[in-house]
């Protein structure tokens, strides 16, 4: 830790620290969205399929934000839960191009939302419809009908289309969470 | 889809098969062209029939019908659902017009490609069945189509090599040929040998050549032989004998030049392990043609490893084992049989008689699952019996042997007198177990296995007439799903990243893809199969006691003695029946007259609260011609308790199916509330036995208070 930001941290101007979970089925792009809001310097070339979670961290304007990429693999995805009260923040991140697997993504989502320790929360959540640069894929609107993002009334939420690779969208979703738990705080 | 080969495997132009230099399908339909129609008919009557029954239609049929008004009062959407409140299922798709015609046989589900994206390969008859294609899909839409030269029997995919990268290759049998595709490219086609053509029809078209005999003779002498039908004809012969007069003598200019060749056709398909048993092992492919054989094939050079013969056609194979090692193959057959066959036997070890036809085999771990033309599953062991077969030439007719080799198989057909005398024995010991058997609601139109690896579940899903698909783990059922159409083909895996996932095609060509809950468990349904759960509970049966233990060996040691004094007894009662009966004919205690000549009928009523009482007698004669004169009536009563005015008349003429009331008043003497019986005898004057005679219960005077 440098001495500036030691400095920075007595003077109260350090950045905030919020826990985030970033959710979704396995191979929806959740470890290429972290990696890509790393500095460029701090990211990985290659991405593997991540096994149980990892813990990555960012930083935005305002925020210093932790977060917990969990494994999307049907046999991984009962580790979601326990997590669900620490994080401050939902990224939920949906391969706009695997049609037939949105159902599922869907239930996933029914599921989250039902949840005790999350039912009851005003819990902020961003959703990115990924790899929107695929010829299959639909768009935000159509996986918002799909998801019946319009059900969640007691949640602020937000869909962005968006590409990992290239890092189109992510910025405008970041930027959004950043508002909204900001205002939650004031 | 048409591409060309690259570097052919070193040996792959070795018997029966043949190396495709300018691929193309273009080339193998010119080939195949000469299809035998007949031979479609046959092939796989249990399934291809239903798939492509004239219900293909979307209202064709009253179950259809019917079906389509269930479905929409099941959802709004009109979606394939399963009725449960709570489903096991996700709907990830339905397409109701998908233009999918198949059967299961023809689904796989396989990593074609190597990415982990798992797709969807169809062996599609076509709509009614005209135009058959390979469609391969990816989620819910097709990525390639081209069309296929004939129909296709069976897929199935395997690797060919351990140390490819590994995407397997994909296998389409259909018709005589399986055609071998590698990363969707056509890679390898093989050709059953060809069989020897009858040499009489080879003669006629012999003579046809040198132009000896004109096509109608040619049709007639043809015909002939396809009903003695002792080596069936070939394409060219059968091809011929559907055409039009008019057609006739360019087909025979066309073709007279050509030598015939006589080839089977494939029936069915599977994959054998070839000498390890991991998952992705090199496997063998096994080959079930028309003329009762099965074959083995390298995974490699396409060479026929091992030919077993089979008393009858094969129509569904499942294998274990494998191939270098130990292996067991079950062949559901269309003579209702089951063989089984193992690594050491050219011929069946034992078979599992069935009492219908079979329309869908299924192995679940030791157990295979047999549907039946009966609408019903049936499990059995599949443990290999270490006996003896017996020699192979007492039951192995010629591979082109009529139907019924042996008679025991068909023991209700007649044999044609072209059969070979058949054994006194039966030839493979019947020796399956069978452990249960359940019956379904409707007819089954197709099976499948559901593999649920994630939890280690296997069970047998069934496709019925009724839109249902009922899901057993041997005979309880786990789950059913109310489908909008009656599927007609099913399968159960990994598609596109879904591990879960449920494939169904429907009848009218629908495609249904579900996903099975992360969350979601089978529990088997309380209740509505297997044993009624009083079966379960423990009954509180006593203790053997001393006494018990006794009475049972003096059974055992007793048991003739006992039986003989059981029928004597038997006897003597029915002596004693009978003696008694007689007696009461004899001395007409009966209110029917027994004797030919003087039929007669009596019945009394009593009327009134008494003392007085009327007392009405009908008499009737029956006969339909006779009159009945001179009979009297009699009573006989205690003169202590009653009085008649008259004890004794005379009965007028009985005019035949007439009847007499004849009325008398019977005074109740006695103030104690006593009261008896009076006889009735009816008499023929001048005899002194009567004719027939009744008893009346009196009832108790009631009028003694008021009197
Ligand atoms: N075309 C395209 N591919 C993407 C995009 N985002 C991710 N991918 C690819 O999708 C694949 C899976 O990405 P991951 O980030 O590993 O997915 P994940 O959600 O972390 O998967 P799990 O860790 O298994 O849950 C990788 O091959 C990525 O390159 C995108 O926006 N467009
Ligand atoms: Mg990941």
């Amino acid at each position: 830790m440098g001495l500036l930001d030691k400095l920075s941290g007595l003077l109260g101007l350090r950045k905030k620290e919020v826990h985030v979970l970033c959710l979704g089925l396995d191979n929806s792009g959740k470890t290429t969205i972290i990696n890509k809001l790393k500095p460029s310097n701090a990211q990985s070339q290659d991405i593997v399929p991540t096994i149980g979670f990892s813990i990555e961290k960012f930083k935005s304007s305002s925020l210093s934000f932790t977060v917990f990429d969990m494994s999307g693999q049907g046999r991984y995805r009962n580790l979601w839960e326990h997590y669900y009260k620490e994080g401050q923040a939902i990224i939920f991140v949906i391969d706009s191009s695997d049609r037939l697997r949105m159902v599922v993504a869907k239930e996933e989502l029914d599921t989250l939302l039902n949840h005790p320790d999350i039912k009851h929360r005003r819990i902020p959540i961003l959703f990115f419809a990924n790899k929107m640069d695929l010829r299959d894929a639909v768009t935000s609107v159509k996986v918002s009908q799909l998801l019946c993002l319009e059900n969640i009334k007691d949640k602020p939420w937000h869909i962005c289309a968006s590409d990992a690779i290239k890092g189109e969208g992510l910025q405008e979703g970041v930027d959004w969470l950043q508002d909204q738990i900001q205002a939650a705080k004031t | 889809m048409l591409g060309r080969v690259t570097a052919p495997p070193p040996d792959a132009t070795q018997e029966g098969g043949q190396r495709i230099p300018q691929w193309g399908f273009r080339g193998w339909l010119g080939k195949l062209r000469a299809r035998n129609l007949r031979v479609r008919a046959y092939h796989r009557p249990g399934t291809i029939e239903r798939c492509a029954a004239p219900g293909a239609g979307p209202v064709a049929r009253t179950t259809s019908a019917k079906m389509a008004a269930a479905s929409s009062s099941d959802s709004d959407s009109g979606r394939a659902e399963s009725k449960e409140a709570n489903s096991k299922w996700l709907d990830a798709h339905y397409d109701p017009v998908a233009n999918i015609h198949t059967f299961s046989a023809c689904l796989v589900l396989a990593d074609l490609h190597g990415d982990g994206e798992h797709k969807l390969v169809v062996g599609d008859l076509g709509p009614s069945g005209q135009q058959p294609r390979l469609k391969v899909l990816k989620g819910p839409t097709v990525l390639t189509e081209s069309p296929l030269p004939a129909l296709p029997a069976a897929a199935a995919t395997f690797l060919m090599e351990q140390h490819e990268p590994q995407a397997p290759a994909l296998a389409l049998a259909s018709g005589p040929c399986v055609y071998v595709y590698k990363n969707l490219r056509p890679y390898f086609k093989f050709s059953l040998p060809p069989l020897p053509p009858n040499p009489l029809e080879q003669d006629l078209w012999h003579q046809a050549k040198e132009d000896r005999i004109d096509p109608l003779t040619l049709k007639e002498m043809l015909e002939g032989i396809r009903e003695k039908a002792e080596v069936p004809l070939s394409v060219q012969s059968l091809r011929f004998l559907q055409l039009e007069l008019s057609e006739m003598e360019a087909f025979v200019n066309q073709h007279k030049s050509k030598t015939i060749k006589r080839q089977t056709v494939i029936t069915t398909m599977t994959t054998l392990k070839k000498n390890l048993s991991d998952e992705d092992a090199v496997s063998c492919l096994v080959l079930g043609c028309e003329n009762k054989e099965l074959l083995v094939l390298d995974p490699e050079a396409f060479t026929i490893l091992a030919k077993m013969s089979l008393p009858s056609v094969p129509v569904f194979l499942e294998a274990s084992g494998q191939f270098d090692v130990e292996f067991r193959l079950a062949a559901a057959c269309r003579n209702g049989n089951i063989y089984i066959l193992r690594r050491d036997s050219k011929h069946p070890k034992y078979c599992i008689e069935l009492s219908a036809q079979p329309v869908g085999l299924v192995r679940v771990h030791k157990v295979l699952v047999v549907g039946s033309t009966e609408d019903s599953l049936h499990g059995f062991t599949h443990k290999v019996w270490l006996q003896q077969a017996p020699a192979p030439h007492s039951y192995l007719p010629s591979a082109q042997g009529p139907e019924s080799p042996s008679g025991f198989l068909f023991p209700a057909t007649p044999l044609s007198p072209l059969s070979p005398k058949p054994p006194q024995t039966p030839a493979v010991p019947c020796q399956g177990k069978k452990l249960w058997t359940v019956q379904m609601p409707a007819a089954i139109l197709t099976m499948n296995l559901l593999d649920q690896r994630s939890r280690g579940l296997q069970a047998v899903m069934a496709g019925l007439a009724n839109g249902e698909v009922r899901i057993y783990r041997d005979k309880a059922l786990l789950n059913i799903i109310r489908a909008p159409d009656a599927v007609t083909s099913l399968c159960f895996g990994r598609y596109g990243r879904e591990e879960n996932t449920l494939i169904m095609t429907t009848r009218g060509g629908g495609l249904i893809i579900k996903i099975l809950k992360r969350t979601a468990v089978f529990v088997e349904a309380g209740g509505e199969v297997g044993p009624p759960p009083a079966q379960a509970t423990k009954l509180n049966v006593p203790r053997k006691t001393r006494l018990y233990v006794d009475q049972t060996l003096r059974e055992r040691e007793a048991g003739t003695a006992m039986h003989r004094a059981f029928q004597t007894d038997l006897y003597l009662l029915r002596l004693r029946t009978a003696r008694a009966y007689v007696q009461a004919l004899e001395s007409s205690l009966s209110p029917m007259s027994m004797t030919a000549r003087e039929p007669l009928k009596l019945h009394a009523v009593v009327q009134g609260l008494g003392p007085i009482f009327k007392l009405t007698l009908h008499l009737q004669n029956p006969s339909t011609a006779r009159p009945a004169l001179g009979l009297l009536i009699c009573f006989l009563y205690n003169e202590a308790l009653y009085a008649l005015p008259q004890a004794f008349f005379k009965v007028p003429l009985l005019v035949p199916g007439l009847n007499y009331p004849l009325e008398t008043f019977v005074e109740s003497l006695s103030d104690k509330g006593i009261s008896d019986i009076i006889k009735v005898l009816v008499l023929r004057e001048g005899q002194s036995a009567p004719l027939l005679s009744a008893h009346i219960n009196m009832p108790v005077s009631e009028g003694l208070a008021a009197a």
